[in-house]
């Protein structure tokens, strides 16, 4: 186990590296002039030349390349050139927002998934849950989310659907609003927060609980055939306990994988879903980012994305040991 | 251990268990099939019973059936009746069965590699299994004979080998304590060696226990090392029954008596074809008046066809047998002895294949820190060469490299030292265990054969007549050339695998272990086809096997391969009559005979 989390590390490590030199590639391939940008786009020739000495971009590459390392090694990530804010300020205030709504939506598409596998299995054969699959399975997200958002918010006003707290002014001591509402002895916070997570984090979990789901039922219907179910019944257990027992954790680690997968493209859909339901986090942040032509924070945030990624299968990984014992890390 | 054996000396016992009329209709895609036709028999406590019959006899489904786990899939219709320790089972409610599963009847499979729950360590696996037992986990195990029962069952089943994992499955079961065990094929996947120990196993379960064993197995001699009486199920009926003794001496049915006919041991005449039963048809009558077996039966009448025979009292020994002309039965092994001899075959000096300090190294050992494996040798420099014409078998256990070596053989794999020397360019062709699996399932049999005729289209009129030559040859009927796999019987995929191999005669053919997933009678054939397929196109062989007596019938030397080295080679005879090394030593004492044993 120590070992591979010193591989994992030393893994992450590298992938930073490569990250880094794409970013850096990338920073100066594309033809937008940080020095121009910075002074602005009516300043003198000199100035912009003025700036860009100090911003060093006359050097060589490789020195350029050195410094951006240092630079992010001290975790500084530039300066947004849309808020004026160093990168790594704005990425603190709107991770907080993103990581919620993320992992909200990972324990709702598990769930759905869960909920979808246990039906198709209660029902085998049944058309109407495979149509009703297919059906949601093959919405694409920024329709899902405008469905969502039109009738719930829209229509009905059943639930919110812009914003993620009603409370303007709450700051609590993690930035999630819904474990600082209880941290803080505000529970109605908790609760408001909730309500307006559910819409958006509704959208990101379809395509997880499809996706999740056809996989567990696909292992699930496999590994009840198999010859261990059969001496497991064969044991006189009701049938309950064979699929808890002995199905669930043998049909695990496909599922597993592909959630991991799954998590990789919610990283993409969340710039989808914070757009349309104004959820003020990383997504958002990016899509103004790109509308401004703000290179360092849409490179900040990929990092950013990259590390979580590098965590989230660290952590699926550990996951599928934990669940078939021979996998041994 | 001997608590129990009192028992036997108590002059009338009630049966266990007792099976009357016992029908079963699975519907597959669709169609429904009668399985189980009119099954009555009754087991005692202790007795041991062999069911014995081909592939799809329905031996497998009768005991799914008494362990009320026929796939719910097929849509099981079940009439007739079950009475297991005085409970009936036919139409019970789902409680009734398990409660019958967790206390009366257990089974142990054909599979023991699949049969443990592979992320749940043994302990957790036998404490689930319980019912009643006093005993503890490891006392279990030991009693299988198992040693070192503490680090057993702490261990996952993918550390154990098949024959532990049998042992596993065996305490399993046992301590239930069930009346009634079903032992379903299950030293199929074990070597001889393991086979005996298992077999020996169970004998003493029964007694100590008291617990009536349904031993399902294709193998005669195996049934007959071990069983009291004998069932033969032929296409879901009981064609005869009787002592296990009794039935071998002197069958009553032709059936058994192809069967038995059809075994082969250790003292089969290996100059001339094995007998074999006449081959599979698909049964174009209908078998409801009729006897199932007449279409394959060499003394079927005209009213074989007309009415279906009922059990009854057989002439020749104390039980029963399923035939209108049983008494005929008895004149039938006369007529088999008479096979011609084989042909002399030309063995020449040149080598078709030379394997010179040939050595292979997997990397199976502990796991360095970036993740290389430690390599650890599978075999050890190997010389043997192969002339052509000649056939060599290779005999070992599981893991002695065996199909490492044919690998290597077929360039499959490359050695890590040594030469491989072949006669010429053409690369030998493989013939692998699983002749199903073998063949794609979506071409048909005219277009893998066909296949390896490269320059020639297999559709062009010169193509067709080629692959009809050679499913010719093989035996095949040449209207299968259009038939996709699925729609073949095994012994039929068997040949078309052949066929593929011989369309373009190779100068050495290899074969991993053809026969070994077969029953009696279809393996007798498939060594007889590949006996003449030899002599015929002048081939090279190269025959790996873990049965002795099928290498001793096929090769005209015997390599016994044991720890990745050769241990001996030599004529079969020679080998077999004065064995050089301890472990081939093993090997022949292993070997279960028909006359031996059982029969208490």
């Amino acid at each position: 186990m120590l070992t591979y989390l010193t591989k994992s590390i030393v893994g992450a490590v590298v992938v930073l590296l490569v990250m880094s030199f794409i970013v850096f590639g990338l920073q100066s391939i594309i033809p937008a002039d940080p020095a121009r940008a910075i002074a602005g786009p009516n300043a003198p020739p000199e100035t912009v030349e003025a700036m860009r000495e100090q911003l060093g971009l006359d050097d060589p590459a490789v020195v350029q390349y050195g410094r951006f390392l240092l630079r992010l090694a001290h975790a500084d990530l530039g300066t947004s050139v849309r808020t004026r804010q160093p990168v790594s300020d704005d990425i603190q205030q709107f991770l907080p927002a993103t990581l919620e709504l993320g992992l909200a939506s990972i324990a709702l598409g598990v769930a759905l998934a869960g909920v979808m596998a246990a039906l198709q299995f209660l029902i085998p054969g049944s058309a109407g849950i495979r149509l009703a699959m297919v059906g949601v399975g093959s919405t694409p997200i920024f329709l899902s989310a405008l469905l969502l958002s039109y009738f719930f918010w829209f229509q009905l006003d059943w639930l919110p659907g812009a914003g993620r707290l009603t409370y303007r002014d709450f700051a609590g001591p993690t930035g999630l609003n819904v474990i600082d509402g209880i941290l803080v002895g505000r529970p109605e916070v908790s609760v408001d927060a909730l309500l307006h997570m559910i819409l958006p984090a509704l959208a990101l979990a379809q395509p997880i609980g499809v996706a999740v789901g056809r996989s567990l039922n696909g292992a699930l219907h496999d590994v009840m055939s198999q010859a261990y179910v059969r001496t497991a019944r064969g044991k006189g257990l009701s049938e309950t306990k064979v699929l808890l027992r002995h199905g669930l954790r043998n049909a695990a680690t496909a599922p597993l994988s592909m959630l991991g997968l799954q998590v990789r493209l919610l990283f993409g859909n969340l710039l989808v879903v914070e757009r349309v339901f104004g959820w003020p986090g990383l997504g958002l942040y990016t899509v103004q980012a790109f509308a401004s032509a703000d290179l360092p924070a849409v490179l900040g945030v990929a990092i950013v994305f990259g590390i979580l990624y590098i965590l989230v299968n660290t952590l699926i990984e550990i996951g599928q040991s934990m669940a078939d014992p021979r996998i041994n890390l | 251990m001997v608590k129990l054996s009192h028992r036997t000396s108590e002059p009338v016992t009630e049966s266990v268990l007792s099976v009357k009329d016992l029908s079963v209709i699975l519907s597959r895609e669709g169609r429904p099939s009668r399985v189980l036709d009119g099954i009555s028999f009754d087991m005692f406590p202790g007795e041991i019973i062999a069911l014995v019959g081909e592939s799809g006899s329905g031996k497998t489904s009768i005991g799914l059936t008494l362990q009320g786990l026929l796939p719910h899939e097929y849509l099981p219709q079940i009439a007739g009746s079950i009475r297991l320790a005085g409970i009936e089972l036919v139409g019970a409610g789902r409680r009734t069965w398990q409660s019958a599963r967790r206390h009366l009847v257990r089974a142990i499979s054909q599979d023991p590699m699949g049969a443990l729950n592979p992320t749940m360590t043994i302990r957790r696996q036998m404490r689930e299994s319980n019912g009643r037992s006093e005993g503890s986990i490891e006392d279990w195990l030991s009693r299988t004979g198992l040693p070192d029962p503490d680090r057993i069952a702490d261990a996952l089943p993918h550390r154990l080998s098949g024959g532990q994992r049998q042992r596993v499955l065996i305490a399993l079961a046992m301590m239930a304590r069930p009346k009634l065990l079903i032992a379903d094929e299950p030293t199929t996947a074990l070597d001889v060696t393991m086979q005996a120990q298992i077999l020996d196993l169970l004998r003493v379960l029964a007694r100590d226990q008291q617990t009536a064993i349904l031993f399902v197995t294709h193998d005669l001699t195996v049934a007959a090392s071990l069983a009291d009486r004998i069932l033969v199920l032929y296409a879901g009926r009981i064609v005869e029954m009787g002592r296990m003794q009794d039935v071998a001496r002197n069958a009553a049915h032709p059936y058994s008596a192809g069967l038995l006919a059809a075994r082969f041991d250790l003292d089969s005449d290996r100059r001339r074809p094995l007998p074999t039963l006449p081959s599979e048809h698909t049964p174009s009558i209908r078998v409801e008046n009729a006897c199932a077996y007449a279409t394959r039966c060499p003394i079927a009448q005209p009213d074989c066809t007309a009415i279906r025979p009922p059990l009854e009292p057989a002439s020749v020994h104390g039980g029963a047998v399923a035939c209108l002309h049983h008494e005929q039965t008895p004149f039938l092994s006369a007529q088999r002895a008479d096979a011609k001899p084989w042909p002399a075959q030309a063995i020449q000096e040149t080598a078709a294949l030379r394997l010179s300090n040939v050595g292979k190294t997997y990397p199976t050992g502990a796991r360095s820190f970036w993740g290389r494996r430690q390599p650890q040798p599978i075999l050890r420099s190997i010389n043997l060469s192969i002339k052509l014409g000649e056939c060599v078998a290779l005999v070992g256990e599981s893991g002695a490299g065996k199909s490492t070596l044919l690998r290597i053989a077929a360039g499959l794999v490359v050695p890590e030292s040594g030469t491989v020397t072949r006669f010429d360019k053409l690369p030998p062709q493989v013939v692998f265990q699983d002749p199903v699996a073998s063949l794609t399932p979506w071409l048909t049999i005219g277009e893998q054969i066909g296949e390896r005729l490269r320059a020639v289209s297999p559709d062009s009129d010169y193509g067709r007549r080629r692959v009809g030559e050679a499913i010719k040859l093989v035996g095949l009927d040449p209207v299968l050339m259009d038939a996709l796999p699925a729609e073949m019987s095994v012994g039929q995929c068997q040949r078309a695998v052949l066929a593929r191999a011989v369309i373009v005669p190779p100068r050495l053919l290899l074969c991993d272990e053809p026969i070994s997933a077969m029953d009696v009678s279809l393996a007798a054939t498939t060594l007889n086809l590949l006996s003449d397929l030899r002599r015929r196109l002048d081939m090279a062989m190269l025959f790996v096997t873990h049965d002795l007596a099928a290498a001793r019938i096929i090769a005209d030397r015997i390599a016994v391969l044991k720890d990745g080295e050769l241990v001996e080679i030599a004529d079969p005879d020679a080998i077999i009559a004065a064995p050089q090394s301890a472990y081939t030593r093993s090997l022949i004492a292993a070997m279960p005979s028909l006359q031996a044993g059982g029969g208490r």
